[in-house]
Parts: structure tokens; sequence; C-alpha cells
């Protein structure tokens, strides 16, 4: 409606995605939004009508500027294992997945508009990774459980304490990351901080998954 | 305190006991397509409230009435904060009502949930 404003309001959209990332909703007051956002209460329940109203702004904006391009990047993985890496790429310790995980686990069940978002953004995600299936036609629910593999590593990733990647290793002390696959190499050097701890277990999971379903031919989702 | 009932199509606020006094106002009725949305928000009533006209304010004690902040007009009806909540209006006379409720979260749900499928 052209009214003056006097703050940006997709900075403060993608702050507050920011903040419900990592706080539960009912968690985050009113106060929290006014001291993060840098916009004064008056104006945000101008701009927005309620806490739920911004909430809403927040998780549409995140699933068009930052799931809907994490899917894509995802679909143009060269090869499955890419794909995984990609979905679960982290940066400072975030991921886009983590405000869908948060809103699919917190609000989705008890607000349609929520959860009318959290399926965009699964469906949109299992639809590219069907097509990333090698071989014509997978076993159905393959896509389905991969997705869902692939959130649960993801909420495995933000409960590790090694994902803070905060308190570095002591100088001759035993390794911090323990929770390494037995299997797989030890793929991130302690007190860099810049790798994800879940890359090597999320390829393999893919490579896994995808074989165990091509040579069953079972359908686990349903 | 105030009652916050949904009759049909409107929004009904009925301020209740001694408060109608204070705020020199018995109730509010707002069409629920005037009505933006609800947040339980104890912190407001740290915030400058703006000037009091007409009504009756003692601060940490009782704000009731209305007020007028940054060109607003703005309805208050709050003696203990941590049951205060936020309706956001359009087109109306005030701009929002800051009303204390019993149940703040059941409040605010009923609200959001009337205007979201209405």
């Amino acid at each position: 409606m052209g009214r003056p404003r006097g703050f940006d309001e997709t900075e403060v959209v993608r702050a507050a995605a920011a903040l419900f990332a990592r706080q539960a909703y009912d968690g985050v007051s009113v106060d929290d939004l006014v001291a993060h956002l840098g916009v004064h209460r008056n104006s945000l329940y101008k701009t927005f009508g309620s806490k739920r109203g911004l909430y809403m702004a927040a998780l549409r904006w995140h699933v068009d500027n930052e799931l809907l391009p994490l899917v894509t990047a995802v679909g143009e993985a060269p090869d499955l294992p890419g794909a995984a890496r990609r979905a679960l790429a982290a940066r400072d310790g975030g991921s886009p997945l983590d405000l869908l995980l948060m809103a699919a686990a917190e609000r989705a069940p008890v607000d349609p508009e929520v959860a009318a978002q959290v399926a965009r953004a699964l469906n949109a995600l299992e639809e590219t990774l069907a097509n990333r299936l090698p071989g014509g036609s997978p076993a159905p629910g393959l896509a389905h459980a991969l997705t869902s593999a692939l959130l649960g590593l993801r909420l495995r990733a933000r409960t590790s304490p090694q994902d803070a990647g905060t308190a570095g290793p002591e100088p001759g002390a035993a390794p911090s990351r323990t929770a390494t696959s037995p299997s797989g190499p030890d793929t991130v050097p302690s007190g860099t901080g810049t790798a994800s701890p879940g890359f090597v277990d999320a390829e393999q999971a893919a490579v896994v998954l995808a074989s165990y379903f091509n040579s069953t031919n079972t359908d686990i989702s349903r | 305190m105030a009652r916050v009932q949904i009759d049909g199509d409107t929004l009904t606020v009925v301020i209740e006991g001694l408060d109608k006094l204070w705020a020199l106002k018995s109730s509010l009725s707002i069409p629920l397509s005037n009505v933006r949305g609800a947040t339980a928000d104890p912190g407001i009533v740290m915030e400058s409230k703006g000037i009091r006209a007409p009504g009756t304010h003692l601060p940490g004690v009782i704000t009731a009435g209305t007020f007028h902040v940054d060109g607003e007009r703005v309805f208050w009806d709050v003696q203990n904060a941590a049951k205060a909540i936020v309706i956001q209006l359009a087109d109306e006379r005030y701009a929002r009502l800051v009303v204390q409720v019993d149940d703040p979260r059941a409040t605010v749900a009923l609200i959001e949930n009337a205007i979201t499928h209405a």
C-alpha cells in the first residue's frame, strides 16, 4: 500500500526465519523478536498482524528463497551421494532444513497453513530425489524414504555436540568426534569447523537405501 | 480483565468487573475480517503507552482506556502483564487492543483459528 515502514521487511523476515530455525515457536517472545530483528513493537504488529503472521511470512520466504533453491541444487548433483551431500550441507552450523524440521515437529500438526508450507518443501525435495535415482523405475517409496533419511540425518547432526564446532580439541587429547561411522574414513579434521560431520554417513545412507530398495523392491514407507 | 469470544463473524471483547469504570468501556465488537491477528505479549507493558485520553493509568498497577501512540489509537485493559494479549485490527477505530485475559494461549489460538479458517 506504499506506506513507509522505516525498516527492510525482507531483512526482518529473513532474520525471523533464522531465529525460528534455532528456537521453538513458543519460546520466541515478542521481546525476543523486537530485540533480534531491530524493529519496533508497534511496527511489527502493524506490518505482520501477530507473531504467527510474522512466522508465516518467514516460513514462506524461507521455502521460496532457501529451500527451493537447495532442492534445485540437489537435483543438479552429479550422482545420488552428491545429492545427499548437497542436501545436508551446513553453513555456520545451520542448514535450510532446520526451519523445516522445526516447523514439521512443532507447528504443522496444529496449523494447517504451516503444514501446507512444510508439504510444499518436502514434496519438492522428494520429487527431485525421485528424478535423481538411478534406474528407470525405482521402487515405490524410495524417494520418500530417502527424504525422511536426509531429514533424520540433519536432525541428528543438530543434536551432536561436535556440530556446534565451538569447543576446540585439547592438544594430545583423544579425538572429540566419537560418532564417525565405523567403516568410513574420518573426514573431518578436528578444529576446522567447516566440514559437516554428516556427509559420509549421508552418502552411505543414500547408497545403502537405494540398493536396498532396488534389490528388494519393497516399500517401507507405508 | 477481558473476556474474548467469537459470535459468528464477530469478535467480542467484554470488559469485566470494575475495569469497565477504569476503561470507560464495557465491550467492543469487531468484524473478524478486520482482525489481523492475536499475540500473547507480556513484554508490551514495558513499552511507552503514549498519551492517555480518556482512561486510567496508574503505572505498574493498571492501564485502561484509550491511548494515542505513534499516531495510532490503542485500547488497553491490563493489570497483570503476564496475561496480556495484543489483538491487531485493520480499518477500525483502534489500531490494536491490548487486554488481559484469563488464558492467553487459548485466547490467541481461538482468534488465530477463527481468522485463518474464516
